[in-house]
Formats: C-alpha cells, sequence, structure tokens
C-alpha cells in the first residue's frame, strides 16, 4: 500500500521535472517533494507504525525514491542552465552531410547518352568482337587483301592467329566490322547501333590506340539517303544542341556506296571558320549507303534491300562537346581526372 | 592514303573560264566533290589544300579540279567553262638519235612512253612556276626537274627525265629485281633491294631508275646536261604499293602510281611536256617518241535504271537530270527505256563500275544539301531485349552510388604485367612495350590505377571491361565481360557488403561466400557462387605483388565474371503477405572455437524452424559472435514457451555440431 504511494510519488514528481521550464519551476518542484514538510517526509512519519522487515524496506524504497528524483532535478537543472536555443539551431550555411562520391567514366556517361538517343528511333544496341577476323574487318567489307584502302586502318595484328575460312586475326580498328555480324544474326529490317572498343595503331592528342565507336545500321526495302540525313541530323541535333546544322558530302570508303563526309557546325564558331574547324564545320565521321557487295556478304539481296551506315568516334564527339584536349587523358586512370566529372 | 593538294586560284584559272569567288570555289566544291580545307592568302592569288579522296586520282591535279568545277558551278548558277591545255604536237622522227627500250613483263607497265630533248640549256624555271612549285610545296631546282614536278601537279602525271648521254647504251631494260640489287636515289640513299621490285636497268646491269617512285643519282639530270630523256608512264598500281612497302619508301608520285594514273593521259602529258620544254629550255625532240601500249583501256559503260536512282536519292526527279549530270561530267550517255546507259570517260575509268557508281555522281552533283532530312519510317522490329546492357549500367549506377569511380583502362598490358604470356593473345605490330599482351584478367589493370594514384587517400575504384581468354586455333578468343573492383584499406566486409548488396539489386538471393585458394597474387581470398556456381573472387593482393606496384597500403578486390552471374539477374519480385502478428526477436551470443566460419553457421540456425524469419551476425568480438535472431508467425502470436523451444533446439545443436556455447540471451 505505501509501496505503492510511494512510486505514484516517484511518478508524479519526475513527470512535473520533465515538464518543468524554468529553474524556478524546478525549485517550487524540489519543495514540495523534497522539502522539510515535502510528500516525501509526510510519508516517513508512516514509517515508525511498521514492523521491522517492512520499515526496513520502505526505508530503502525512500531513499531510493528521493535519490532518483535528485538526480532527476539536477538532470534538468544541467539542461536547463545550457544555451539551448543556439545548439538546436540548423544552420542552412553549414556543409551538408553528403552520401558517398562515385564518379562514372566519361565514355559511359557518353555511350548512355548516345544509345539513347537512337534507341528512341528505334535501335538496338549491340556489341560484336572486338578480336576479330580479317574477312569481317576488312575483306568482307569490300577490302581485299592488299586493297591500298587497308592503309587507312592503322591495324594491330596477333601473332600465331589465324583461320583457314576467315583470315588472319586482328584487333577491329572499326566498328564497321560488325556490320556483317549483325546481317548474320538478324534479316531485315536492321536497326543496329553497334558501341565497341577499337583500335589503331595511333597515339597523339586526337588517337589513343584504344577508343569506343559507335556504328549504325539501317537495312530495309527502300532505305536512302534522304534517310541517313535525317537520321544524322536528328543526332546532330539531340546531341549537340538544337541550333546545329548538320551536312553530308562526298567521300569514299569501299564498303559504302555513294560515302559521305558528316560535318557539324563548329560548336566554337558556329559556322563562321577558325582555327580548330575547317571553314565553319567539324568532321564527325565517316557514313553512306551500304555497299551491295557488302549486302551479299552478310547474306542480304541487294536488289531487294537498300540500307546506310555510319561510324563515328565515341570520345570524339564527346570531346567535341565537353572540350577535352587530349583523348589519352581518358584511359590513363588519373583519379583526379576522373572524378572531376559526374 | 588520303593525299591532299595544294592548289593556287590563278594556276586553277588557266584552266577554267568562271566569275566564282574563291569562297564559293571552296565551298561547292566541298559539297560536291573534293574537301576544301583551308583557303590560304597568299599575296594576290589564294591556295586552296584540298583533301583528295583515295578513289578519284583523277582529281590530284589542277586540270582535274578544274575539270570537277565545270560540272560543279553551274549548278549553283555560276558559268564555268573549262579551257584547252596548251600543247604541242609531237613531230614523227625516224632517224633520231638512238635508244633502245625493252619491257620484261608487259602488266609492270601499262603504258610507257619515252622521248628525247637536245639543244637543252639548264637555268631557272620563269618565276611564276617557281611560285606555283612553292605553293604547292615542292622545292624549284632548274628548268628540267621543275617540268616534271609542275606536270605532275598540273596534270596529275608523274614523269621523270634523265640525262641522256648518261645511259650509255642507250638502252632501257624495264624488269623485276633480283634479291640483293643495289641503287642509289636521288636523294643520295643507298637501297638494298628485295625480289620483284620494278626497275630500269641500262644494259649493263646498272639500275637507273627506280620505277615510278624515284630515279638513281647516276643518271640524273644536273648543270652540263645537254640531253634528256623524258619518261611518261604508268604503272601496276599494286607493284607499285608492293614496291614502297617493302622499302619502307613513299614519294609524292609513288602515291599517285598507286592510286592510277590514266594511260589515256599520258601523250597528252608528253604533248603538253614538249611544249614546255621548248618554252623554258629552248628545246627540241630528237628522237622518236617511245609509246608502247599493248592493251588500251577498253570503252566501258555502265547502266543505272531511273527507279534505282530515285530509289537510293528518295526523290523523284526526271531522268533528264541525271543525263546532264552524266554529261557534265564527260560520260556519254543514252537514255533508253527506263535507264540511262552511260560510257564512263577516261580518267574515271577505275572507279565508275556499278551502278551505284552512277548513283554516286549524280547524286553528289545534284547536290546531297538538296536533299531532305527523313527520318526513316518503322516497318517492324524483330529484335529480342537484350537485357545485358540494363544490368550493366545498373551495377555502375549502384557503385557509383556507393562511392567507387570508374576507371577505364587499355585492354592491352606490358610483359612486366603478367605471369604467363603463352595464355594471352599477343599483338605482333604493338606501338609501345605496356600494350603488348590481351589482358585475361582486370585486377593488375586495377593496381596500376592505385599505384598512379598515391596521392589520393582513399581509393574506391571499379573498371568494368572484356578480358580474352585464349581458344582452341581457328576460334576467336573468349571476351568476357568482368567487373573489377578495388578498394584501399583492409575493407574485407564492407566490399562483401557491397557485393551483397549488388547482389540483391540484381534480384540474386540465393549465393554463397566461401574459402577458396584460386588466385595466386591474392590472400584470404573467398569465392563467390551463385546456386554453388562460382561468378567471381574476393581478396586481399598479396604483399608481394603490391610491392611490384610500389603500393603500400592494403588492398582489396573483387573480380566477378558478368556473364556467369547475369545469367542469375532477375526483375521478378514475389509479395509475401506481411503478417499481422509482431515478431520477438532476441540476441544470443556464443563462444566460437578458433577458426570458426559464421556463415554456414547463419545458414543452419535459420533452419532451424520455420518461425525463425532471419538470422543477422550483430557483433564480432574476439571468440564471440552475437546473432540476432528474429522469429515471427503468419499465422498467431508467438508465446514465450514457443520461443524457448526452438532456442533450445539452435543452442543444443550449435553446440553439438560445432562445439559453440551459449554465453547470453538478450531479448
Amino acid at each position: 500500500m505505501l509501496k505503492d504511494q510511494i512510486r505514484n510519488l516517484k511518478n508524479e514528481a519526475i513527470g512535473e521535472i520533465l515538464e518543468a521550464k524554468s529553474p524556478q519551476e524546478l525549485e517550487r518542484i524540489r519543495a514540495s517533494f523534497l522539502g522539510r514538510t515535502g510528500k516525501i517526509n509526510q510519508l516517513t512519519k508512516e514509517i515508525p507504525k511498521l514492523s521491522g522487515e517492512e520499515k526496513k524496506n520502505l526505508g530503502q524504497l525512500i531513499n531510493e525514491t528521493k535519490k532518483n528524483i535528485e538526480e532527476a532535478l539536477l538532470q534538468l537543472q544541467n539542461k536547463l542552465s545550457e544555451k539551448k536555443p543556439l545548439e538546436n539551431r540548423f544552420d542552412i550555411t553549414a556543409p551538408g552531410i553528403k552520401p558517398p562520391e562515385g564518379h562514372l567514366h566519361l565514355v559511359t556517361e557518353a555511350i548512355r547518352e548516345i544509345t539513347s538517343i537512337f534507341t528512341s528511333l528505334g535501335f538496338h544496341r549491340a556489341r560484336y568482337p572486338e578480336v576479330e577476323w580479317d574477312w569481317y574487318a576488312f575483306e568482307g567489307l569490300n577490302m581485299a587483301e592488299n586493297h591500298p584502302a587497308r592503309d587507312e586502318w592503322e591495324t594491330f595484328f596477333i601473332e600465331d592467329f589465324e583461320s583457314e575460312k576467315y583470315g588472319k586475326g586482328v584487333l577491329t580498328p572499326h566498328t564497321s566490322s560488325g556490320q556483317l555480324r549483325e546481317m548474320e544474326k538478324y534479316s531485315p529490317p536492321i536497326r543496329m547501333i553497334n558501341i565497341a572498343k577499337c583500335y589503331r595503331r595511333q597515339s597523339d592528342m586526337s588517337h589513343a590506340p584504344m577508343f569506343y565507336q559507335f556504328e549504325g545500321l539501317v537495312i530495309d526495302k527502300n532505305i536512302n539517303i534522304s534517310h541517313l540525313k535525317g537520321t544524322i541530323d536528328y543526332f546532330t541535333k539531340q546531341y549537340f544542341g538544337s541550333d546545329r546544322k548538320s551536312r553530308i558530302r562526298p567521300f569514299h570508303f569501299q564498303f559504302t556506296e555513294p560515302s559521305f563526309e558528316v560535318d557539324v557546325t563548329c560548336l566554337i564558331c558556329h559556322g563562321k571558320g577558325c582555327r580548330t574547324c575547317k571553314q565553319g564545320w567539324m568532321e564527325l565521321g565517316g557514313s553512306g549507303m551500304v555497299h551491295p557487295n557488302v549486302l551479299q556478304n552478310g547474306g542480304i539481296d541487294p536488289d531487294k534491300y537498300t540500307g546506310f551506315a555510319f561510324g563515328w568516334g565515341v570520345e570524339r564527339v564527346m570531346m567535341m562537346k565537353y572540350g577535352i584536349p587530349d583523348i589519352r587523358l581518358l584511359f590513363d586512370g588519373d583519379l583526379r581526372f576522373l572524378k572531376q566529372f559526374f | 592514303m588520303i593525299m591532299n593538294i595544294q592548289v593556287s586560284d590563278s594556276w586553277l584559272r588557266e584552266f577554267i573560264n568562271t566569275k566564282a569567288t574563291p569562297k564559293q570555289i571552296g565551298e561547292y566544291l566541298s559539297l560536291c566533290s573534293q574537301s576544301v580545307e583551308r583557303i590560304i592568302e597568299d599575296g594576290k592569288d589564294y591556295i586552296y589544300d584540298i583533301e583528295i579522296t583515295t578513289n578519284r586520282p583523277d582529281c590530284l591535279s589542277v586540270y582535274g579540279i578544274a575539270r570537277e568545277l565545270t560540272a560543279i558551278l553551274p549548278r549553283f548558277n555560276i558559268k564555268a567553262k573549262l579551257k584547252e591545255v596548251p600543247v604541242v604536237k609531237i613531230p614523227k622522227i625516224h632517224e633520231g638519235l638512238p635508244l633502245e627500250v625493252k619491257i620484261a613483263k608487259s602488266d609492270l607497265c601499262p603504258r610507257f612512253t619515252a622521248l628525247i630533248y637536245d639543244n637543252i640549256t639548264i637555268k631557272s624555271s620563269p618565276e611564276f612556276v617557281r611560285k606555283r612549285l612553292n605553293q604547292s610545296g615542292i622545292r624549284a631546282l632548274n628548268n628540267i626537274i621543275d617540268i616534271s614536278n609542275y606536270l605532275m601537279l598540273e596534270l596529275g602525271q608523274p614523269m621523270h627525265t634523265f640525262d641522256y648521254d648518261k645511259i650509255l647504251l642507250h638502252k632501257m631494260i624495264l624488269r623485276e629485281s633480283k634479291e640483293g640489287e643495289e641503287i642509289i636515289t636521288l636523294d643520295s640513299q643507298k637501297r638494298i633491294l628485295k625480289e620483284g621490285i620494278m626497275v630500269i636497268e641500262d644494259g649493263e646491269g646498272r639500275i637507273i631508275d627506280l620505277c615510278g617512285i624515284m630515279g638513281a643519282k647516276n643518271s640524273e639530270t644536273d648543270e652540263n646536261t645537254k640531253r634528256v630523256l623524258l619518261f611518261v608512264q604508268t604503272y601496276n598500281p599494286m607493284k607499285i604499293r608492293r614496291a614502297c612497302q617493302s622499302l619502307a619508301f613513299h614519294t609524292e608520285a609513288a602515291s599517285r602510281f598507286e592510286k592510277g594514273v590514266d594511260p589515256e593521259g599520258v601523250v597528252p602529258a608528253m604533248e603538253r611536256a614538249t611544249l614546255l620544254f621548248k618554252q623554258w629550255c629552248g628545246a627540241k625532240p630528237a628522237g622518236k617518241l617511245f609509246d608502247i601500249y599493248p592493251s588500251p583501256a577498253e570503252i566501258k559503260t555502265v547502266s543505272v535504271s531511273g527507279e534505282k536512282i530515285n530509289q537510293i536519292m528518295g526523290i523523284k526527279i526526271d531522268l533528264k537530270e541525271p543525263q546532264k549530270i552524266l554529261e557534265s561530267l564527260g560520260f556519254e550517255t543514252k537514255i533508253k527505256t527506263g535507264f540511262i546507259e552511260a560510257i564512263v570517260p577516261h580518267w574515271r575509268h577505275n572507279d565508275i563500275n556499278i551502278p551505284q557508281d552512277l548513283i554516286e555522281e549524280i547524286t553528289r552533283i545534284y547536290g546531297y544539301h538538296n536533299l531532305p532530312n527523313v527520318l526513316p519510317p518503322l516497318t517492324s522490329l524483330n529484335y529480342q531485349k537484350d537485357p545485358t546492357f540494363e544490368w550493366e549500367d545498373k551495377i555502375k549506377d549502384c557503385l557509383k552510388h556507393w562511392g567507387f569511380t570508374e576507371t577505364s583502362s587499355y585492354s592491352m598490358v606490358g610483359k612486366n604485367l603478367i605471369s604467363s604470356p603463352q595464355d594471352h593473345l599477343k599483338i605482333i605490330n604493338t606501338l609501345t612495350d605496356d600494350l603488348v599482351y590481351l589482358r585475361t584478367s582486370l585486377v593488375l589493370s586495377l593496381l596500376k590505377v592505385i599505384a598512379k594514384n598515391k596521392t589520393e587517400g582513399e581509393i574506391k575504384i571499379f573498371e568494368m571491361a572484356n578480358i580474352y581468354l585464349p581458344q582452341k586455333s581457328q576460334s576467336l578468343p573468349d571476351e568476357r565481360m568482368k567487373l573489377g573492383i578495388a578498394v584501399s584499406g583492409k575493407k574485407y566486409y564492407e566490399i562483401k557488403g557491397t557485393i551483397e548488396a549488388l547482389l540483391k539489386e540484381l534480384g540474386i538471393d540465393n549465393y554463397q561466400f566461401g574459402p577458396c585458394n584460386i588466385y595466386k597474387y591474392m590472400m584470404h581470398n573467398g569465392e563467390i557462387s551463385v546456386k554453388g556456381l562460382p561468378v567471381g573472387i574476393i581478396g586481399e593482393i598479396d604483399p608481394g605483388m603490391l610491392s611490384e606496384f610500389q603500393i603500400k597500403t592494403p588492398i582489396i578486390v573483387c573480380d566477378i565474371d558478368l556473364p556467369d552471374l547475369l545469367k542469375f539477374a532477375t526483375k521478378s519480385k514475389k509479395y509475401t503477405p506481411l503478417s499481422k502478428y509482431p515478431p520477438i526477436i532476441e540476441d544470443l551470443s556464443f563462444t566460437v572455437p578458433p577458426q570458426t566460419y559464421i556463415g554456414p553457421i547463419i545458414e543452419e540456425i535459420k533452419k532451424t524452424d520455420e518461425l525463425i524469419k532471419s538470422v543477422e551476425l550483430i557483433d564480432s568480438y574476439q571468440n564471440t559472435r552475437t546473432l540476432r535472431i528474429t522469429y515471427q508467425s503468419e499465422r498467431h502470436n508467438l508465446t514465450d514457451d514457443a520461443i524457448k523451444i526452438i532456442r533450445e533446439k539452435i543452442i543444443e545443436e550449435m553446440n553439438s555440431k560445432h562445439n559453440l556455447f551459449l554465453k547470453k540471451v538478450k531479448n
């Protein structure tokens, strides 16, 4: 009975203490519970009425209760005397606590952007072998052995690696090797965007021995030059900005006929002509209507189907866009460079 | 190789009559034919720097460019007329200076001409000639040599001059070289020949010319030259190409012969030369004109239908329009029902072969810029979606957001980075010693990046790239996409946790991490497997390996095979009904014997009873492991008694099977 009363008193006291807003209020609570005429002392007066064992237990309980109340008072006293308003202030200007910071490689970002532009036109992404046979890289693309056109591709050859059927093994110097692979795998209509690593024996500011290309290939009935132009123009406007113009002009590749070079208006001088461009235009890369021999090599009837193709450097378009001066920075593994981009 | 030529505006206008400005010429030539990369002002003159594509050797000359412009400029409403090339007819001389010519094999040289000139006065060429040569990047030397260079630029026909009196027997034998023969070329270099290179011998075994590439020092013209033998030929392009490759030596003349020079242009060039010899050197022909031309080019006809033209251009045009265009380019044409038949002009003999070639001619002159931009219509698509790319992107995104930086390094590595070169594909013609072997692992590339970034502090990187595993002969290597992760510091559990989180993102839950010992550069390594099939490894790089890279911090790496892993990736989601009854959670602390693997123990405890929903390791201290057990039923509230039975079963089994002792229960 008394025990319950003491417990209730304790809870009552602590409840009031926690509600207290000022030291004065705390002082008042202390007096009402622990003061000489306080509620605890009132109860103490009941002790002599009890038996020996109960006396001892109750005494202990009262002492504990007093101690608990004292502790609670002290705790809140400390809390009230601290400079409370400052401690809880949200300083909007202080640095935030950030989640971990990571970085994707610039080439990954560029590939994603390019992929999404072409998939929005119904292209499907492909990736074909980097180590490839001569047939796919050259001969099947209308460049017979020893054809002078091959000189344009500074090709890496692999030691003791040759197929009786497909010729020598090379590191593919362009994604065009994926054209025949795609034709072997699918029948028209074909809409491929093949993005893969390519390799050439070159190393300077704008050439790395390893780089990425993206190759578009569209084959269907009645595919014509205006479709190539439309696709290229869509890409350049999406990727470089809607104020860019594109043009095609005559060029030569063995695997396309007619062949074109694709230009975009210079990003620096906006087409007026400057030191970095050629008369206001920047070269994007090659393209053309798929040569009938190539269609035939891919098992597609050139009388029934026509197609266009283009193959450009991922790094090249990206460097044009972001103004990165040296392609080799991309593969150099310098984290100070890689961490610049998000 | 693609060649650039420099043509001055004033020289060009010697062959074309037009009011087009240099800017217009530059722009329209680029749009319809060859690319004018720059127009350089040179006093009152302009120089066009023009890139000539390999299929158009007919454009590698001032005259060739003028000829193109006469077809192009009128399309832009600018009049243009081609002028005739001033020449003199070569007189027929029967009793002249002697010369004997023999050609060993007729396929070496489709057309061979030679003519002797007498009465030469060697001096400087006229000023305008010196200037034009200079504008085209060729040094003027004397009037004789300058004529051959001038005409190479003007007409695209390389030629060579010999001092007639230095060919002692007046004999010339064109043949293939024998292994080990020698020649000192005009640039004073001694060249030792392999077999099969075209040369001219003077009948005494002395080689006086490296055909189509460069003449010999022993027969060159000099200030005392009185009589000159002028040589104008075309050569078998493949022979020239092989000769240049075998000698590792290229000249401008060779580049032109390699692309093919028009045999029909040989005699006009000779006639033009004869005029210049007269005008600049006061010389005249002094012997008969040798013209050996065993099989003149046949007339070549190519046809194309109007339907095909429209199909490729994407617009409808009347056949008369393409006819007009082809005529302007020098084709002779006839319109038959529905198609055009065109006789190819001799200067285009090699590059016009199929209907598409004619369509290219028609369309480029019509103007690619005059065609509309149209997106190709989507008729149907048969592609099955390949989720690989999506998964790869997802993995990269996760790692990026978890604080990793993506790196990309070359697929080729140096010998110093691999231990068994015989298991790698090797590049024969490498560029540098660090790009020789195709890598079979990403781990060493990651270490290379770490070594490069010693000042970076904490490093967390990953690379996703192919490795190349050689297969049996006649097969391409197995190109496998790998994910390599590396972090500095002994962060085993963080890396393992990263992989576990990644597996979760890929919808894979049935995985195990187990100890293994397959990778030699690693210690404390473990294998990651899904449904019992290995998909990757994780471990710490061996200190010996680290010291080779001079890396001082411990490195934990993870190497995952994506094709193996992604077989298990899934987007399917399963709904589990939410329990209406609260779980009971308690923590059991056990003391474990040394070398105990906790993973299998957790798995085992999970299987003790179906009411156990999860078992987590929440604390590990010395030989104590604290496991948090969650019990829950979908059907009713759990009682203390029910839990007690399960708990005792766990304790009993752990004790009897693994020698674990319960230390404490906390709930």
